[in-house]
């Protein structure tokens, strides 16, 4: 069998750096285990190892961040904007807000990665890494717009791989919306982030995700973070439109009062197959957490939600909720849940549901005896299980935007 | 009161039953099995078939994805075969079994002599590695019901044995399943045949007397088109500093329209209060809906054993049949229980209902884990799913994973789960009216578990109520 790599260390921007056994090294406790496969607990849904080894031959790692197209942005409200060229940070535009109050700067490719080892693709990221970007809000600035990151991916990605890491830090009582937008050709390639996020206390981060174009990319991501006293994270992940997708949260609330929201609505057709895994740390007395996860299946799709909600036993008066819904439309469909509770704490909220099935007959019947067409009422029953989420954003400007945005969605479905 | 009463208060069946065994030689080996084979007189195929096992058994890793890890077993140093020794020669009543074993199974409440029996309910007692006696033989048989130790049908009905056995849990199962193919020495046999209603609740008692023995049984419930019968099983064990394994295999055949409910109520030892001793309940059961209407439900409670790791499952391959799964999992002290269910759709219009109430105390660890499968094919199907955990203290655990699985546009999957404590305010509203804490608590533990208490017969109700609150003595405080 033809290896499933040529990797070359060379093509990494900042190779030739000290780092370069230790690259070496992780790669090659990478190539041991090789992509994770469904033996391994948390791929039990979504084997990536035969997914990856289905659709792509002689993978090697990209060197091309040549860019020179203008890209075109979201104009619906005002934003700063930081562009990433596959996965690279090329540039940064901060016009909304005072200056030195967020810095932003390029991440050197080994500074992101921690020592605590989540995965083998963790091996991957840090053996090839091209680092990514470095985003800091400053003590007691509140973010006057939001930042939109476009994540830019090029043509001729065919079999490439991409490694990159990002760090976020929001300092005490800063507050930030950051949108995440990828838009790209539509080359068929593999994405492999870790992400580190790091809120103090009093800082709220607002963080969406957004699937602009419809793309063949394979992306994993994974987002880890830690949560002060009074901090809330909220994230929306809107990421419909890859081939797969998996992103992994792992949040820890690490003192009282803090607050992680995760909402999810996703339309995936085709062969579309998106992961949502979450673990939830309640290490502190006194938090909440959140998860609303919906999705709607059409065609060959595969939707997988893996939540975990774990309470220590000092966390007394947690609240947990987990909820998982989906709206299977096909019959070769697939929706998989684990939604999982792991309590020692035994003054507190826990609980999650999650459904799965088809639209209400009885719904479409009331719309159609009032001159709705079988069509429109399907869409009608469906925006309204996906408008939801949106409940929980208050900016009427972005809110309408991702209302636009998932209604073109759900426009194509048949 | 002294401490060695105050023991006995709490798990008053750790008696032990002092009476000469008759053991297989030491360890797990071909001899071994040759040897179980021969005392139990049986024929060449069950023989081949055990070895079988036995081999495949060589190739198979013991599992250790569970929650509640324990020491590694040293299957070597086991007894896979104790009888009573006047078990040697089968009594061929009841007045030729030994007085003692008869007098064990009253000091349980368990009498065998039938005339003495108010109720009625057949029962098939096994003690160690032997069935004593099966009461209501007589009655059964005018009715064409086949209810005997599994040993007797191995050598009286051997096509319906053959046909079914391995049929539901295959040979290569998983470690425990196929040691137990391998070396299990009794268990009950039920054959239901076609339009009949078992007249009579059957039931099997499980007691584990000697030392350093495992205990393997096996029972086979078969219900043939359009019966019914209602299954009750039983267990208790002396208290030992020891850890004993129990690995059993339960397999239910239900074909077009039959019924069987199969209900346990646990009670095997679980070992003092700092968690040394007490059973390894490492059980597989498994249930196939086969025919078209058939239902299958699995009521059981759990309130002993060191370590309970089972999860009773239904196959529902028949079109509009039905699996039910009710359980209560009660843990106190160092017990831990891994135990759920898998309700496996494959035909149409399959419903599947799952009721769970997990209660955990002291310092004991209390999982549900579950699998929901919906195939392709089963258009129209339904599962209903209820998990609620309730904590007392915070140094117990009790945790959900639920495995949910949906392939199937017309099919609908409904699960949720809660986790709490006690209401202060009903705590207090008991309290204000009289009863003490314990009293109270037992109450409203009670009237928890009411849905899952309500699912077994009679006779058992009202011994598993007593049991809940048993089992929770102490934990309050």
């Amino acid at each position: 069998m033809k290896p499933l790599f040529n990797i070359d260390l060379k093509r990494i921007p900042s190779s030739n750096d000290k780092y370069a056994a230790d690259r070496e090294k992780n790669f090659e406790l990478f190539l041991k285990g090789g992509f994770p496969n469904k033996k391994d607990e948390n791929w039990k849904f979504s084997d990536l190892n035969l997914i990856i080894s289905k659709n792509f031959k002689n993978i090697t790692n990209n060197d091309n961040y040549k860019f020179d197209e203008k890209i075109e942005t979201i104009n619906d409200f005002d934003h700063n904007k930081i562009f990433l060229i596959n996965g690279s940070l090329k540039s940064y535009d901060l016009q909304f807000e005072e200056s030195k109050k967020v810095k932003i700067e390029s991440l050197e490719s080994f500074e992101g990665s921690y020592d605590q080892i989540k995965n083998n693709l963790h091996y991957l990221n840090k053996a090839l890494s091209i680092g990514g970007y470095k985003l800091e809000v400053q003590k007691d600035y509140k973010c006057k717009k939001p930042i939109i990151i476009y994540n830019y991916f090029t043509e001729n990605l065919d079999n490439k791989i991409i490694n990159n890491s990002n760090e976020i830090k929001l300092s005490q009582n800063s507050e930030l919306t950051l949108i995440d937008c990828n838009i790209g050709k539509k080359s068929k390639f593999i994405k492999n982030t870790f992400e580190k996020i790091c809120i103090d206390e009093g800082a709220v981060l607002k963080n969406i995700i957004l699937q602009k174009t419809k793309g063949n990319g394979y992306f994993y991501r994974n987002i880890s973070g830690t949560q002060n006293y009074n901090s809330s994270y909220q994230n929306f992940i809107l990421s419909s439109g890859l081939e797969f997708n998996k992103i992994e949260i792992d949040m820890n609330l690490e003192k009282e009062k803090s607050s992680c929201y995760i909402i999810s609505g996703l339309n995936l057709s085709k062969e579309e197959h998106q992961e949502i895994k979450t673990q939830i740390n309640h290490l502190a007395p006194n938090c909440k957490s959140y998860q609303k996860i919906k999705n709607v299946l059409e065609g060959d799709s595969t939707g997988v939600y893996q939540g975990k909600i774990f309470v220590k036993d000092i966390a007394q008066k947690t609240d947990a909720y987990q909820l998982s819904k989906a709206l299977i439309l096909s019959d070769k469909a697939e929706f998989n849940a684990k939604p999982e509770l792991e309590i020692y704490a035994d003054d507190v909220k826990c609980s999650h549901g999650s459904t799965s099935g088809s639209i209400d007959a009885e719904a479409i019947h009331y719309l159609m005896t009032r001159g709705i067409g079988l069509r429109e009422a399907k869409k009608l029953l469906i925006k309204s299980f996906l408008n939801e989420i949106f409940e929980y954003i208050p900016e009427q400007k972005i809110r309408s935007f991702l209302e636009k945005s998932i209604a073109v969605q759900i426009d194509e479905i048949r | 009161m002294k401490s060695e009463e105050l023991k006995n208060q709490d798990y008053k069946y750790g008696f032990t039953t002092e009476i000469e065994n008759f053991k297989a030689p030491k360890g797990l080996s071909e001899k071994t099995i040759k040897f179980i084979s021969e005392i139990k007189k049986e024929p060449k195929w069950m023989l081949d078939w055990r070895l079988k096992a036995f081999n495949r058994l060589k190739v198979l890793k013991e599992p250790n994805w569970q929650k509640p890890k324990y020491p590694k077993i040293n299957y070597q140093d086991l007894y896979y075969y104790s009888a009573p020794k006047s078990m040697k020669d089968k009594p061929k009543s009841l007045d030729e079994v030994d007085p003692k074993l008869i007098e064990t199974y009253n000091k349980l409440g368990i009498p065998l002599n039938e005339q003495k029996r108010l109720s009625g309910v057949a029962v098939d007692a096994v003690f160690d590695s032997v069935s004593v006696a099966t009461t209501f033989k007589g009655e059964l048989d005018k009715k064409g019901i086949i209810f005997c130790p599994i040993s007797e049908a191995i050598q009286k009905h051997p096509d319906l044995v053959k046909k079914y056995l391995g049929s539901v849990i295959p040979l290569s199962d998983h470690y425990f399943a196929t040691l137990n193919s391998a070396v299990f020495t009794d268990g009950s046999f039920v054959y239901i045949p076609p339009n009949t209603r078992c007249p009579m609740e059957l039931s099997t008692y499980f007691r584990i007397n000697a030392s350093e023995t495992g205990q393997f049984e096996r029972t086979l419930i078969i219900a043939d088109k359009g019966s019914y019968v209602s299954y009750l099983e039983g267990c208790t064990a002396p208290m030992r500093d020891e850890n004993q394994l129990h690995a059993a295999n339960v397999e239910l055949v239900a074909l077009d329209d039959a019924e069987i409910k199969y209900s346990t109520v646990q009670n095997w030892y679980p070992g003092d209060k700092d968690g040394v001793g007490g059973i390894y309940n490492f059980v597989t059961k498994r249930g196939a809906c086969r025919g078209r209407n058939s239902k299958i439900s699995w009521t059981q409670v759990e309130t002993g054993s060191a370590i309970t790791w089972k999860y009773p499952s239904c196959i529902l391959q028949g079109d509009n049949s039905v699996g039910e799964f009710y359980s209560i999992a009660i843990t106190n002290n160092q017990q831990k229980a891994d135990t759920g269910t898998k309700m496996i759709h494959l035909g149409e219009n399959t419903k599947s209902k799952i009721i769970s109430k997990g209660i955990s105390a002291g310092q004991a660890d209390n999982t549900y884990r579950g699998l929901v499968d919906i195939g392709a094919k089963a258009k129209n199907s339904r599962n209903y799913t209820q998990c609620d955990s309730l904590l007392m203290g915070n140094k117990c655990g009790a945790h959900t994973v639920p495995y949910i699985r949906n392939k199937n546009s017309s099919s609908t999957v409904e699960h949720e789960a809660t986790t709490s404590k006690i209401n202060e305010d009903q705590l207090f509203y008991c309290n204000q009216r009289g009863l003490n804490q314990e009293e109270a608590v037992s109450l409203i533990v009670n009237g928890f578990c009411k849905e899952v208490l309500q699912q077994l017969p009679m006779e058992f109700a009202v011994e598993a109520q007593k049991l809940v609150s048993i089992s929770l003595e102490g934990s309050v405080g």
